[in-house]
């Protein structure tokens, strides 16, 4: 009884939470410029593939570097479903969410077997691994090009209820709804039974399997969750455009891992947060190095070593991200109320 | 003379070792007895660094070690044998050897030579089987490698976690007479930690019952031995 | 014949290079239990001094000595400014956490890829350049027959063949060798031991750094000078290492050139767009059949 209570009220709560970050993101498009809402719209969509790797890693302790090579699967399956058969984008997207999930399977199968620093270097071999695929099957994939994809019109019954609707407006009501659900699916996941088997085997895996916990399926399972996300991520990032092996790059996936370290690999908050500062940094610098007048050398390179050096900062300061600076700050004014 | 003093040491607040004083005579075997979990290995493993005492003091002669590193620790002559016949099984049985006298290699050449030889004097069977892997060994002479590599190191304090574990009682005898032999001829302290006690004490100058972290009896080993009605309690025989 | 003859060679000398990369992966591993995925933009970093050595007027070898101590000095800093802080705090709670003790030191390497790249262009400018070899890389004759081999391959082959008889020899036969190996394979006898398996940590980081800086050196004038290029030399070297066995340095310097040779051969019989393909294909099989690697033991891998 009290079980099916606690998942009432943890359904509540998640359902409440990505309700918020909905309203909280369109209101934050209507102060926006076209270009920022374009930008909203890439952090919809990049959350996502965030949120599977606070899922795989923060959750269940698996490393992945390859992140995109997950995503690429997603957005290869949708535009060829959407190219080769005709489609529309919105089956494409879910169909892409099953493939990614089979591809998920097969990955997780194999990454079982891994620990750490293995898996770490397979999926990255994996990530640069796509270029060659796509070359190799060039009449499949497209070779070096891909396909060109886009998001197409928004439908007259949404153009009659809130007006004409700008392309950068329509990217981000295609990928907020999904961003909100998978919100929405990783809180509830994380909450319920198999989230607190999967942090069982990620903290301690000889403890776990003495309790009875299956690690490889736990693993697997995770993995399988983690691709879907990944793939419907990928599915909507190659649709703002092109779906071609230079969207999905190896440092596509290492800038996913990053917005995940720097907002806290356990925090679903920090996912959030880490999103925000991976799309919006490169702005900020560019302005500050155009204000300075910066030579070009400095500010081509000079988001890329801030973003590494924020890297290095969370680990070493702070390994638990800002999510877990949030909590020490709060934890530290309520000891001190005593 | 080892001598510690209101030693505390702690796992996540659990007191592993809670108020322990007692000392080691030099040129004597010290025994310390005690059921599983009484807290012996901790005691050694505190003295030789591994484990942090949360307070209380270890001191040997007017050398304080208590916050020292594990390697100031051995470079001031106190080897220890960890417990489960210590060795690296993938190096040769020399090699094993070797490892402890490194660090003195550059400041005494010449004395390291005479100590391997002087080990392999006292168990031959490790000269016989010097190239082979020290996993090939036989759990008695493993032991054997093991005491040699801390006997290389030249200590003043050698401190011995549960040698006859595992071993069969006709070995490990030989191995703590062995032991007994070296302490009366050299002036070799030795602090010997054993949950068998007949043997262990029987070659001991003092015996140190330990229970739940304290030190529940510190006697002439003789007396230890004869107190049964100490050994019921705490030993369960 | 030709062109097994080509394949052959060229695997050898590129194979050289990778034994290099795999031996200073299995190196940090052994010694640190760390990947270390920023190794590549240590050696990167360390060419990009010698090639600005070079541009000054010094001479190549005297800009190749540098490189290879910077390379020992840029390991050893990792090592004391980042990794040994990482893995040595005991409270961190999210340390307690079995995987996450792997992974945070994968995370914080890839942290100083990232900012040794980026350096790298802000000091460099980032495009590509040439990188000098010593000896010309023409094709070799004898008469008139022209040999499948260059010169700088014969130097590549040279060069690292001299460097792993002397590693070997630093290894079985020096205090210090033998230290490194028990620290290795048990920390706590090696420090009862009386030795410093800090420092010999440290040490570990140096030498990989040196291996991987020469690798860089050898490499890149293959491959010219850019931040990325050595990427792809990590990921080479690393299935290599999987391959031979991640805790065997002898398995590690075998899976460089059996990697080389399959690198080699898949290049001249099939397509060079099929070489990161095959690398996939070829890491996954030995990860699947023998994960443990050629010479690699088990129980290390149990961790």
């Amino acid at each position: 009884m009290s079980k099916v209570k606690t998942h009432k009220v943890i359904g509540a709560r998640s359902t409440r939470l990505a309700i918020i970050f909905f309203i909280f993101i369109l209101l934050l498009s209507m102060q926006f410029d076209p270009y920022n809402q374009y930008q909203l719209a890439n952090i919809s969509t990049l959350l996502i593939a965030v949120l599977s790797i606070t899922l795989l890693t923060g959750a269940s302790g698996q490393i992945s570097l390859g992140q995109g090579a997950i995503m690429a699967v997603g957005g290869y399956s949708s535009a060829l479903l959407v190219t080769k058969l005709g489609l529309s984008m919105w089956i494409a997207f879910v169909l892409a969410i099953f493939v990614s999930a089979l591809f998920g399977l097969f990955l997780g199968l194999a990454a079982a077997r891994l620990s750490g620093p293995y898996l770490a270097g397979t999926t990255l071999v994996m990530a640069l691994a796509i270029p060659s695929v796509a070359i190799r099957f060039e009449s499949l994939f497209g070779g070096d090009i891909g396909f060109t994809v886009d998001y197409g019109y928004p439908p007259n019954w949404l153009t009659n209820l809130i007006g004409e609707i700008s392309i950068e407006e329509w990217s981000l009501y295609v990928a907020l709804p999904f961003a909100a659900l998978s919100l929405f699916a990783v809180l509830n996941l994380s909450n319920t039974r198999s989230g607190r088997t999967w942090r069982a085997v990620r903290d301690n895996e000889v403890a776990a399997a003495l309790a009875g916990i299956n690690i490889a399926r736990t693993k697997v399972i995770a993995f399988v969750c983690a691709s879907a996300l990944a793939g419907l991520a990928g599915a909507i990032y190659g649709f703002r455009g092109l779906v071609g092996p230079s969207v999905y790059s190896t440092d596509l996936s290492l800038l996913l891992l990053t917005a995940a370290v720097i907002g806290g690999l356990r925090s679903i908050g920090g996912a959030i947060f880490g999103t925000f500062v991976i799309v919006f940094l490169p702005d900020v610098i560019e302005r500050i190095t155009k204000a300075l007048a910066l030579p070009e050398t400095i500010s081509n390179y000079l988001p890329a070593l801030l973003i590494g050096f924020l890297l290095l900062l969370t680990v070493i300061f702070n390994p638990r991200g800002s999510a877990g600076a949030l909590e020490h700050i709060r934890h530290a004014r309520h000891s001190h109320k005593h | 003379m080892l001598i510690i003093s209101n030693l505390v040491t702690e796992f996540a607040s659990i007191k592993a070792l809670n108020d322990i004083s007692f000392q080691a005579k030099p040129g004597c075997i010290t025994t310390v007895i005690g059921a599983n979990g009484a807290g012996k290995s901790t005691l050694l493993r505190t003295i030789s660094g591994l484990e942090r005492p949360t307070s209380g003091s270890i001191k040997w002669f007017d050398e304080e070690l208590t916050h020292k590193s594990v390697e100031s620790i051995v470079r001031s002559g106190i080897a220890q044998v960890p417990e489960g016949h210590a060795v690296i099984s993938q190096l040769s049985v020399a090699e094993n050897i070797e490892l402890g006298g490194l660090f003195r290699k550059r400041i005494a050449r010449g004395d390291l030579a005479i100590a391997t030889k002087e080990v392999y004097e006292l168990f031959p069977i490790l000269f016989e089987r010097r190239r082979e892997p020290a996993g090939s060994l036989s759990g008695g002479e493993r032991q054997m490698l093991a005491i040699s590599r801390a006997l290389v190191s030249r200590p003043k304090l050698l401190l011995l976690d549960e040698p006859s574990l595992g071993l069969a009682p006709l070995i490990s005898a030989q191995i703590i007479s062995t032991v007994n032999e070296l302490c009366k001829s050299t002036g070799l302290t030795v602090l010997l930690v054993e949950q068998n006690a007949n043997t262990a004490l029987a070659v001991a100058d003092h015996g140190i019952l330990l229970a739940l972290g304290k030190v529940i009896a510190n006697l002439p080993a003789k007396e230890l031995i004869a107190d049964s009605s100490l050994r019921a309690a705490y030993l369960g025989y | 014949m030709d062109s097994f003859l080509t394949a052959f060679f060229s695997g050898t000398s590129q194979g050289a290079i990778y034994a290099l990369v795999s031996l200073g992966l299995v190196l940090v591993w052994r010694g640190a239990g760390v990947v270390n995925f920023a190794q590549m933009g240590q050696a990167m970093f360390t060419t990009y001094i010698a090639s600005q050595l070079i541009q000054n007027d010094y001479s190549y070898w005297s800009a190749f000595v540098i490189a290879l101590v910077s390379g020992a000095i840029l390991g050893a800093i990792v090592d004391l400014g980042l990794m040994r802080p990482l893995t040595s705090r005991k409270n961190s709670q999210l340390l307690n956490s079995q995987s996450m003790r792997t992974t945070i030191p994968v995370i914080a390497s890839l942290g100083i890829l990232g900012v040794l790249k980026a350096v790298a262009g802000i000091l460099w400018a980032g495009e590509e350049r040439g990188f000098p070899s010593p000896i010309a890389a023409n094709a070799l004759t004898i008469g008139d027959t022209t040999l499948a081999i260059t010169g700088f391959d014969l130097f590549v082959i040279g060069v690292v063949f001299v460097t792993l008889v002397l590693t070997t020899i630093f290894f079985t036969r020096t205090g210090m060798g033998l230290a490194m190996r028990a620290s290795a394979l048990n920390p706590e006898v090696t420090r009862l031991s009386g030795i410093r398996v800090g420092s010999v940590r440290t040490l570990s980081w140096a030498i990989s750094g040196t291996a991987s800086s020469l690798a860089g050196l050898l490499v890149t004038p293959k491959t010219n000078l850019s931040p990325n290029t050595l990427d792809l030399l990590l990921i080479v070297g690393f299935t290599a290492a999987v391959v031979g066995g991640l805790n065997s340095l002898a398995g590690s310097v075998l899976g460089g050139f059996i990697v080389g040779y399959v690198i080699a051969f898949v290049n001249v019989y099939s397509a060079p767009e099929n070489v990161f393909l095959a690398i996939l294909v070829f890491l996954l099989l030995a990860l699947f059949i023998r994960p443990q690697g050629i010479l690699g033991s088990k129980e290390v891998r149990r961790v």
